[in-house]
């Protein structure tokens, strides 16, 4: 890969983002990811509200991060099959992002629109011991909103959710559309 | 060998957290006067200490002894103070309280959201970590008899 | 491929644009919450120094370093330890005022406003005035009362990013109530 030399009086935009950027201290983020939750809890009444302040913001930080990630990671290729899609996401996509595969995949058995991801300890909720009365707040809604932006943006929409359950699931419904497209591409 | 408690005082003063674990006696006042009275001596001592001092010293005030426990005392260069009480055997707790401050406060109240830094620590994992991580220390195992 | 299976993950770091875009959102936000650039500034100046404040705990439990003995030495450990140690970039230290009192940090490749372009109308705003805020709380927890100010910004064409710094004064423990 071709190394992008000192070029400090280009403009910001020409940035190769093949480069890759270097890896921030994990302080560094969490105690800015604090500041967020704090300010949108400033701005809110209650959990919902604030974990879907969270999402938007993760839907806006999704939405950005396309660009940069695939260019880089895929090579420009598409996924168009759902399960590469999902194993992209558990692998590639969550590596990028936090240095890890994420933890579990899984299907729920009822239903095939629904995905389960599945992380015991998302980097958002490491530092963060929630308080009794706000016993439901998981901030990894940021998370959540972050993947569902990529999904979107992808062409896999979908609701991405977060919920308690070995330590957080985040829960995938896509568009029946998508299912629908996916058997069609399977069955060719 | 055993820890008796443990205080962690802010720059301003104000009582973070306690804990303690084989302490018998109490003091016999309220906590919160037990509190102010640690803070006040502390802060006595280690202006004093700094005073008498023959040279220009760098720690100052490290611990102080009587026939049946010893008080060890640690501060971060941002006013933190972290105290704890021990028998005569436990010798120097400096690098415990260091330990303590960087992997159990640093971690789980600096980098938690939701706890006020001036604000006595509510975080139950916080007191949990800390409880475990005394607990574990081979100073707390032999309790006295 | 051989890409894709090179990163290993190390826990104690994320990835740079994870870090970029989210403070990207942010700023964004806050756009779209305040009514001018001034009050944006002064929001994320306080956002800045609430990290400030718990970033200089991180920093002395790993760091070891004891109390300053003057300005240049602080000046020193900002750049070279502080932040190397969080934003992974040693600015430059210059211009330092005849007195010893004031200082700036140069710095060439800010990694907040990486991919960024300043919109439109919003020629007031200091994108990344969150680090003023960061550097005034953490150094008002090691005693010294410092202000800090952006002089250049890249982000509005200038050819350097230079945040200024002046001490002010050092700050005293707090006496326990009921003594003189």
């Amino acid at each position: 890969m071709a190394t992008v030399g000192k070029q400090s009086k280009t403009n910001n935009l020409d940035k190769s983002l093949a480069k890759g950027k270097p890896e921030v201290n994990v302080a560094t983020f969490a105690l800015l990811f604090s500041e967020i939750v704090q300010y949108c809890q400033n701005r809110v009444y209650t959990v919902p509200e604030l974990q879907n302040k969270l999402a938007e913001l993760g839907q806006h930080v999704g939405s950005h991060l396309l660009d940069v990630l695939f260019v880089r990671e895929k090579g420009y290729k598409r996924e168009i099959k759902l399960l590469n899609m999902l194993l992209f996401i558990k692998g590639n996509f969550w590596r990028t992002l936090f240095g890890k595969d994420a933890d579990k995949l899984e299907q729920a058995n009822d239903d095939d629109k629904t995905y389960y991801i599945i992380e015991k300890e998302p980097v958002v909720n490491k530092f963060i011991s929630v308080p009794k009365d706000k016993g439901s707040l998981n901030c990894a809604a940021f998370t959540a909103g972050i993947l569902e932006a990529v999904l979107n943006g992808t062409n896999f929409p979908a609701k991405v959710t977060v919920h308690w359950h070995k330590g957080t699931t985040f829960m995938i419904k896509f568009d029946e559309s998508v299912i629908i497209r996916d058997k069609m591409v399977e069955g060719k | 060998m055993t820890i008796f408690d443990f205080y962690i005082f802010d720059r301003n003063g104000t009582c973070l957290c306690y804990a303690e674990w084989n302490r018998k006696k109490q003091s016999g006042i309220s906590k919160d006067e037990e509190y102010k009275l640690m803070y006040g001596m502390l802060f006595s001592i280690k202006s004093f200490v700094n005073r008498i001092s023959p040279t220009d010293i760098k720690d100052g005030f490290l611990n102080f002894k009587t026939s049946k426990y010893m008080l060890h005392f640690y501060e971060t260069p941002s006013g933190l103070k972290l105290i704890m009480n021990t028998d005569l055997g436990a010798g120097s707790m400096r690098d415990v309280l260091h330990q303590i401050y960087s992997t159990i406060y640093v971690e789980y109240v600096v980098k938690n959201p939701l706890c006020e830094l001036d604000k006595p620590i509510l975080s139950e994992l916080f007191k949990s970590k800390l409880d475990e991580f005394i607990r574990s220390l081979p100073v707390f195992a032999s309790k006295v008899s | 491929m051989s890409r894709q299976t090179a990163r290993a993950g190390d826990p104690r770091k994320v990835n740079g644009e994870l870090f970029t875009l989210t403070y990207g959102a942010l700023v964004a936000q806050l756009l779209r919450d305040y009514e001018d650039d001034e009050e944006v500034n002064k929001q994320l100046e306080k956002m800045g120094y609430n990290i400030g404040v718990r970033l200089i705990e991180d920093f002395l439990a790993r760091s070891n370093t004891s109390r300053c003995n003057d300005f240049r030495e602080t000046s020193d450990i900002i750049s070279r330890l502080g932040f190397k140690m969080y934003l992974g970039i040693t600015p430059v230290i210059s211009n330092w005022s005849p007195a010893g009192d004031e200082f700036s940090l140069l710095i060439e490749n800010n990694p907040l406003s990486d991919f960024v372009e300043l919109p439109e109308g919003h020629t007031a705003l200091n994108y990344s005035n969150i680090l003023c805020g960061v550097l005034k709380g953490a150094l008002e927890m090691v005693q010294m009362d410092v202000d800090v100010w952006f002089v250049q910004d890249q982000l509005k064409g200038d050819n350097i990013t230079e945040i200024r710094l002046k001490f002010i004064k050092r700050l005293d423990d707090a006496v326990p109530a009921g003594e003189d």
